[in-house]
C-alpha cells in the first residue's frame, strides 16, 4: 500500500526503485543509490544542506518525495565533475578560497552556487549574499564562498 | 603577518582535505552503510523532572520492520568510565525510570528503515508521574554549587580595593542558552564484529569515545574501535560521547545488526550539549585614570541535574587585565535540562561579555577611550600567576587593530554617528584566551618508497589538522607536501586529546615534531649520507619501514619559568542600528590575533572568520529558550533558532601579529576559539555607542532594543 | 509519518474527485508545507496524498487588468513575471523576502495561500495544549516563547502566526481565489478565504475539504500607483517576518486617492488594515499622516509577554513602508 515504484534520472543515469512513499528524494539518493554527497542538515527545509538541481533548478531534497522526483532529471554534486574526475569550476574555486571548514554544508552551497550564476544573480556581492542565504554554513566560510563565487562569476565563459 | 614560517610551514596552501570535500566524497559518519544495516530513532521524554510508570509499546511493534524496542525495563546496566580531564563521562542512559529532562532519551526503537524506526518511534506511548522540575537558574530548589572547578580566582583584597576606587562599576550581565548546531547531524553506526566493537561517529575526540563505550560495556579498549575521518562540525558538541552513542553501540548488540542512528535537528538541541546561560554580576573599581583596582566577577551558570560541565566564566577576569585585587568565582547551578555542554569558547564567551561590557561602561564613567582604558591596564605578566608571558602581543593587536580600523575617526559621544536611517556605532573588546594543552601521541612512519605517514587518533572537524600536520611533517622531515599523508581519525591510532580548547594544534604539533626530530635522528643512526634519499637508506639497510612514536606533554610553567600564553586579539565592530526599526546590522568587523606561528595563514584566517560569525550569532541572534513548566527546547529547529545567514556577515578582515611562542618547539598557540571570543561584547559596545542603549543582556535583539 | 499511498494526478477533475470522497487524502504540490508537517512533524496523518504538481494549472497570463497565476506557478517564476515586477513590486518584494531560492523553487501560489502556521507548539505533537491540532486542548504558546506569533485576531485560544510573506500583498491587493470543487469551480475573495480562528482555530479558512485552488487572480494596481513591501526581521535574509507591510498609494494632484496596506508577521491571518487606508485617503502623504494611519492600524492587539513589541514595530513598520513609496 505505502510502497511505490520510481524512476530516478539522477546525473544522466536512470534507476528503478521500489520505494516506501514516505522516502525523500534526499534519503533515496544516499540510502538508495549511494550518492552520499548530498547532505542531510536539518531534514527540515531549513539548512540548504540537501540542495539539488531539479530539472535545472535548486531544490530541497529533503522536502521532495522520491516519488515526486519520477522521471525528472537531478543533479547532485557527483554529477558536476567531469567523467575524468576533473572539478567542476565553482567546485575548484571553493577549495582555492577555503569556501568551507567542516565540509558538510559544501555539496548543497556548491549546487546552490552553481544555480545561483544560471540565475544570474552573482553580479554583486549584495545579490550573492541574499541569494545565497538559503545555505546555512555554521563553521562560518560565507566571506570566503562569496569570493569563490565571485572568482567564477567573473571569469570569462568558456 | 611576522611570525616566522619554514619552507612548508605559513604557507597558504589549500586545504587536503579540499577535493574530496567539494567532490561530496569525504565520508561521514553518517555516510556509512553497512549490508543488513538496521537503523534506530529515539522516543525523548516530554516531561522535565519525575517518574515514568509505563511505556506502552504494542503500537509501536506492531509497525513493519521493527526489529527491537529498548527501554530501562530490558535494558541491561552499563558502565560508566573514569572522568577524563573534561570531566566524568555522561551517565548511561535507559538505567531506571527517573527523568532529569525534557528530552531524555526514554527509549530506542530499532527497525529496517529509518522510516519506519521514525514511525514506530512515535507510536511508542509514555506515561509519566510528573515531578516539579527546577529550569530556572535563580530557583533555589536546584543545587548550587561553589567553586566547581577548583579553579575560583582570588588575589589582594577586592573590597578594600573598591574602597579606594574613584569609580566603582556594579551591573549585572546575563547571556542566554545558544546551542552549537553543527551542520551535521550526529550519527553513529555501530557495528559488533565478534567481541570488537566497531563506531562511526561524529566525534571530535575518537579515543574518549573508546574509552566510554568500552566502560559502558566492560569491554577492554582495544576491543572498540572508532572512526571518525571527517565530521560534520561540533564546535564543542562533539567532546564527549554522549547518551545516542552508546545507544547505538547497545542496539546493534541487541538487534545483532549493524545499527545507525542519526539524531534529529531537535535532538540535536537535548542530547549533545548546549553553552549555558549565566546571571554575572560585576563589580570594577578604577581610579580617576583608569587604574583598575578591584575586579570582582561572580558568574552563576546552569547545569544539569546529575551531569558535569567544565565551564570556566569568570576566569576571563582573573588573566585579562593587571589588576591587584581580584576576585573571580563561578556558580553552578543544577537544573532539570539538558546538559550542557562546551561549545566554542566554552565560559570565555559568556564572561567575555560581561568583563568587556562592564570595561566599556566605565571607560565612560571616566571619560577615557576604551581602548586606553584596556592599554592602560594591560598584564606585562600573567596577573595571576606573576610569571613572564611566553608570549604576547596584545599591544600590537590593539594597534594594528585600531589603524585598520579606524578607531580614531570614533566620535566618543554616544549616539552621535548616523548614516541615513541608521545609527553608527563603533565597538572593541580585548581577548586574551587561555592557554590548554594535553598530551599526545603520535606515530611517523617513512615507508620503503621513502614518504612519511603521521598517523594520530586525533580528529580534523573542519579545522585544518590534516593540512597543517601534513605541513609542518613535511618541513620537519624535509619531504614535500605530497611526500607525506596524514591519517586522522581513528582511534586505534596513537591516543590524542580532543579537537577542542584550542590545544589540538600544540598538542599535535609538538607531537609531531618530536616524532620527526626522531625519525630523522633514527635515519642519522642508520648512517644516511647527505642528500641520500629516505628510501635510499632504508634499501640500503634492508628495511621496509622506520616508524616512531612520540608524545607530548604539557610544558610546566614553573619549570620554565614563564605562563603559558594563549592567543590574544583586539576586536573592532561596526554596527548599524535602524533608528526607528531597532534592526541592527553588523557593518564592519577587524580581528588583530596574536595566534602565535601560524601554520598555514589562509586556514588560520577562515577559523578566525568562523569563530566570528559564531561570535554574530551570540551577540544578536542565538538564544535557545526552555519551555517554563515542561522543560521543552520551544525554538529546537533551523527555522526558529537563529544563526547568522550569508546576507547577515560583512567582509571580516583578519590580521595575524606577534611570532612563534617560546614555550614550544612548534610556536603555535591555538586559534579555534579566539575568532569568536570578544565580539559580543564588541558588538554591544559598539550599540552601545550607536544608541545609547546599554543592553547588558545577550542576544541584543529588536524586541530587547525597543523596550521603552 | 505513517504510511500513505501515493498518487499522482494527471486530472484536475479526478484529483479532486479523489481527495473529496477520502476525508483522509490530502493534495501534494511545492510540499514545503505539506511533506514537513507529515513527515518530518508529524503533524497531519494524511492516508492519501495526491500530487497535483503534473497538473495543467502551471503558468501566468495577463486577463485584462488583472493577472491570472495558475495555482501551481512557484513563487520564483511569479517574482520573474514582467508584469509584477512592473505592475505589483510588493507582490514581487514580498516573494522575494519569504523563504530561499530553494524553498521558492518549490512551493507554489496555491500551498503559499494554505499554508500551515510555523507555530512550534502546533507543529510539535509532544506539545499537548494546541486548539489548532486538538480542539478545545488549549494553548501552550501564550504561555511560552511568543515571539513569532499573532496579535491580530489572536485570543486566548489561540496566537499562530499565518507567516505568509506573499499574502500579505495580495490581502491588500484584493486577490480573488479560484477553487474547484466536486460540484463546480467557484471563487472568493482571498480575504475572505482565510476563517479567524475564534474558539475553533482548527478551522482555517472557507474550503471544504477536496476543493482545490486553481488559479489566484491578482488585480493590477492602476498605472502610476507606487507598492512596496518591508519586512523586519533579525536575520537579513532567510526568516519569517517579525513584522511586515505591503503598501501601495495611488496620489492625484498630492493627495492620496487610493491606498492598501496589508500586514504580516501580526495576524493569525494576512492582515489588511483597512482602517489604516481609510486615515491615507483623501490625506497629503507625510509623517503625520503616516503615523496617524499606522496609529489606526493595530486595533485591539491581543499581546502576550513575546509579542507585546509587535504594536510598536508594526506601527513604525508601516511608517516606514509609507514613508519609502514617496520618498
Amino acid at each position: 500500500m505505502s510502497a511505490c515504484s520510481v524512476t530516478l534520472r539522477v546525473n544522466g543515469s536512470s534507476a528503478r526503485l521500489e520505494i516506501d512513499s514516505r522516502v525523500t528524494l534526499l534519503d533515496a539518493l544516499r540510502d538508495h543509490l549511494g550518492l552520499t554527497g548530498t547532505k542531510k542538515g536539518c531534514d527540515q527545509g531549513a539548512c540548504g544542506a540537501c540542495t539539488v538541481l531539479l530539472d535545472g533548478r535548486r531544490v530541497l531534497s529533503c522536502l521532495t518525495l522520491a516519488a515526486q522526483s519520477d522521471g525528472r532529471e537531478v543533479t547532485t554534486i557527483e554529477g558536476l565533475s567531469g567523467e575524468d574526475g576533473e572539478l567542476h569550476p565553482m567546485q575548484a574555486a571553493f577549495v582555492r578560497h577555503d569556501g568551507f571548514q567542516c565540509g558538510y554544508c559544501t555539496p548543497g552551497q556548491i549546487m546552490s552556487a552553481v544555480a545561483l550564476l544560471e540565475e544570474g544573480r552573482a553580479g554583486s556581492d549584495e545579490e550573492i549574499k541574499e541569494f545565497m542565504s538559503g545555505n546555512l554554513c555554521r563553521c562560518g566560510a560565507y566571506p570566503n564562498i562569496r569570493a569563490a563565487i565571485r572568482d567564477v562569476a567573473q571569469r570569462p565563459a568558456t | 603577518m611576522t611570525a616566522t614560517s619554514g619552507p612548508a610551514t605559513g604557507a597558504p596552501v589549500d586545504r587536503v582535505d579540499g577535493r574530496l570535500k567539494v567532490a561530496g566524497a569525504a565520508p561521514y559518519p553518517s555516510d556509512v552503510r553497512y549490508p543488513d544495516m538496521a537503523h534506530a530513532a529515539f522516543v525523548r521524554s516530554t516531561i522535565a523532572a519525575g517518574r515514568i510508570l509505563a511505556i506502552e509499546v504494542t503500537a509501536a511493534e506492531a509497525v513493519g520492520g521493527v526489529q527491537a524496542i529498548i527501554t530501562h525495563d530490558n535494558a541491561p546496566r552499563l558502565g560508566r568510565a573514569a572522568a577524563s580531564v573534561l570531566g566524568p563521562p555522561p551517565p548511561a542512559p535507559l538505567q531506571d525510570d527517573r527523568i532529569l529532562h525534557n528530552g531524555q532519551y526514554v527509549a530506542v526503537v530499532v527497525a529496517d528503515t529509518p522510516q519506519q524506526a521514525a514511525e514506530a518511534a512515535r507510536r511508542v506511548v509514555v506515561t509519566y508521574d510528573r515531578a516539579e522540575a527546577a529550569l530556572d537558574l535563580d530557583d533555589p530548589r536546584g543545587e548550587s554549587v561553589a567553586n566547581p572547578f577548583g579553579w575560583d580566582a582570588a588575589r589582594g583584597d577586592v573590597e578594600a580595593g573598591l574602597a579606594d576606587a574613584d569609580v566603582v562599576h556594579e551591573a549585572v550581565y546575563t547571556t542566554a542558552d545558544n546551542t552549537n548546531n553543527p551542520l551535521g547531524l550526529f550519527t553513529t553506526v555501530a557495528a559488533w564484529q565478534g567481541d570488537g566493537l566497531v563506531l562511526h561517529d561524529a566525534s571530535q575526540w575518537t579515543s574518549n569515545v573508546r574509552t566510554t563505550v568500552a566502560a559502558a560495556f566492560g569491554l577492554p579498549e582495544p576491543s572498540v574501535r572508532v572512526h571518525a575521518p571527517y565530521v560534520g562540525g561540533g564546535f564543542g558538541a562533539g567532546l564527549r560521547a554522549w547518551p545516542h552513542v552508546v545507544l547505538a553501540a547497545l542496539a546493534a548488540r541487541v538487534v545483532r545488526r549493524p545499527v545507525k542512528v542519526t539524531l534529529t535537528r531537535p535532538e540535536m538541541f537535548t542530547g549533545v550539549g548546549h553553552r549555558p546561560s549565566t546571571v554575572q554580576r560585576l563589580r570594577v573599581g578604577a581610579k580617576r585614570d583608569g587604574e583598575l583596582v578591584a575586579i570582582e566577577h561572580e558568574a552563576l551558570q546552569s547545569v544539569a541535574m546529575e551531569d558535569d560541565n567544565l565551564e570556566p566564566v569568570s576566569g576571563v577576569a582573573a588573566d585579562g587585565y593587571a589588576c591587584a585585587n581580584l576576585s573571580a568565582r563561578d556558580i553552578q547551578r543544577r537544573l532539570n535540562i539538558p546538559c550542557p555542554g562546551s561549545m566554542r569558547a566554552p565560559g570565555h564567551a559568556q564572561g567575555s561579555f560581561a568583563l568587556e561590557s562592564a570595561l566599556d561602561e566605565l571607560a565612560y564613567e571616566l571619560r577615557i577611550d576604551p581602548l586606553e582604558l584596556r592599554l592602560r591596564n594591560y598584564a606585562e605578566t600573567h596577573p595571576q600567576l606573576g610569571l613572564p608571558w611566553s608570549s604576547k602581543a596584545l599591544r600590537e593587536c590593539c594597534a594594528v587593530g585600531a589603524e585598520r580600523f579606524g578607531w580614531t575617526a570614533r566620535d566618543p559621544r554616544v549616539a552621535s554617528m548616523t548614516d541615513g536611517r541608521w545609527q553608527v556605532g563603533y565597538g572593541l573588546a580585548g581577548v586574551s584566551y587561555p592557554w590548554w594543552q594535553v598530551r599526545c601521541r603520535v606515530r611517523v612512519t617513512i615507508g620503503a618508497d621513502g614518504t612519511a605517514d603521521v598517523r594520530s587518533a586525533a580528529t580534523d572537524i573542519g579545522t585544518g589538522t590534516y593540512t597543517v600536520m601534513q605541513q609542518l611533517a613535511a618541513e620537519l622531515l624535509g619531504l614535500e607536501l605530497s611526500q607525506v599523508r596524514v591519517g586522522l581519525g581513528d582511534s586505534d591510532m596513537p591516543w590524542s586529546p580532543a579537537a577542542g580548547g584550542s590545544g589540538l594544534t600544540g598538542a599535535l604539533g609538538n607531537a609531531v615534531h618530536l616524532a620527526c626530530k626522531a625519525v630523522v635522528e633514527r635515519l642519522g643512526e642508520l648512517g644516511r649520507r647527505t642528500g641520500e634519499s629516505y628510501a635510499d637508506v632504508l634499501a640500503r639497510r634492508g628495511l621496509t619501514e622506520l616508524s616512531t612514536d612520540a608524545e607530548s606533554t604539557p610544558p610546566d610553567p614553573q619549570v620554565l619559568g614563564m605562563a603559558p600564553s594563549g592567543a590574544f586579539a583586539a576586536k573592532f565592530v561596526e554596527v548599524h542600528v535602524d533608528r526607528d526599526l531597532g534592526v541592527i546590522r553588523i557593518a564592519r568587523i577587524v580581528s588583530v590575533v596574536d595566534g602565535g606561528r601560524i601554520l598555514n595563514e589562509k586556514l588560520a584566517r577562515s577559523q578566525i572568520v568562523g569563530g566570528t560569525i559564531g561570535g554574530i550569532g551570540q551577540a544578536i541572534f542565538e538564544e535557545t529558550i526552555t519551555d517554563a513548566e515542561t522543560g521543552r527546547i520551544a525554538n529546537a529547529t533551523f527555522g526558529d533558532y537563529l544563526i547568522p545567514v550569508n546576507a547577515d556577515v560583512p567582509d571580516i578582515e583578519v590580521t595575524f601579529v606577534g611570532g612563534p611562542d617560546r614555550m614550544t618547539p612548534t610556536g603555535t598557540k591555538g586559534i579555534g576559539e579566539i575568532g569568536l571570543a570578544g565580539i559580543a561584547p564588541a558588538v554591544a559596545n559598539a550599540v552601545f555607542h550607536a544608541t545609547g542603549r546599554r543592553i547588558r543582556s545577550l542576544p541584543i535583539t529588536i524586541d530587547r532594543l525597543l523596550q521603552p | 509519518m505513517r504510511p500513505f499511498e501515493y498518487t499522482s494526478a494527471s486530472d484536475t477533475a479526478a484529483a479532486v474527485e479523489i481527495v473529496t470522497g477520502d476525508p483522509d487524502a490530502a493534495y501534494l504540490a511545492g510540499g514545503t508545507t505539506q511533506v514537513d508537517l507529515m513527515l518530518k512533524d508529524g503533524v497531519v496523518e494524511p492516508r492519501r496524498l495526491v500530487d497535483i504538481t503534473r497538473l495543467p494549472l502551471r503558468g501566468i497570463a495577463r486577463i485584462g487588468d488583472a493577472l491570472h497565476v495558475g495555482a501551481l506557478t512557484t513563487m520564483e517564476e511569479l517574482a520573474a513575471d514582467a508584469t509584477v515586477a512592473e505592475r505589483l513590486p510588493c507582490v514581487r518584494e514580498a516573494l522575494l523576502h519569504g523563504a530561499s531560492v530553494q524553498l521558492r523553487n518549490m512551493a507554489t501560489i496555491g500551498g503559499n495561500v494554505l499554508q500551515r502556521t510555523r507555530c512550534r507548539y502546533f507543529r510539535d505533537p509532544a506539545v499537548a495544549a494546541c486548539n489548532k491540532r486538538a480542539p478545545g486542548s488549549g494553548c501552550a504558546a501564550i504561555h511560552g516563547a511568543a515571539r513569532m506569533h499573532a496579535i491580530l485576531g489572536a485570543s486566548e485560544h489561540c496566537i499562530a502566526l499565518h507567516a505568509s510573506d506573499l499574502c500579505v500583498a495580495l490581502v491588500a491587493l484584493d486577490a480573488i481565489v479560484h477553487v474547484q470543487g466536486r460540484d463546480g469551480e467557484r471563487t472568493v475573495p482571498l480575504t475572505e478565504l482565510y476563517v479567524l480562528p475564534g474558539d475553533r482555530p482548527d478551522v482555517e479558512n472557507v474550503l471544504v475539504h477536496g476543493e482545490l485552488i486553481t488559479a489566484i487572480e491578482v488585480p493590477l494596481l492602476p498605472a502610476g500607483a507606487r507598492s512596496g513591501y518591508v519586512k523586519i526581521r533579525d536575520r537579513a535574509s532567510y526568516e519569517f517576518a517579525l513584522v511586515s507591510v505591503a503598501a501601495a498609494l495611488v496620489v492625484e494632484d498630492g493627495v492620496i486617492v487610493q491606498a492598501r496596506v496589508g500586514l504580516g508577521g501580526v495576524g493569525t491571518i494576512p492582515w489588511r488594515a483597512r482602517a489604516a487606508e481609510q486615515v491615507l485617503i483623501g490625506g497629503r502623504p507625510g509623517r503625520a499622516l503616516f503615523a496617524a494611519a499606522a496609529n489606526a492600524a493595530i486595533i485591539d492587539p491581543y499581546t502576550v509577554e513575546g509579542t507585546r513589541f509587535k504594536v510598536t514595530l508594526a506601527e513604525r513598520a508601516i511608517v516606514r513602508a509609507l514613508e519609502d513609496l514617496v520618498a
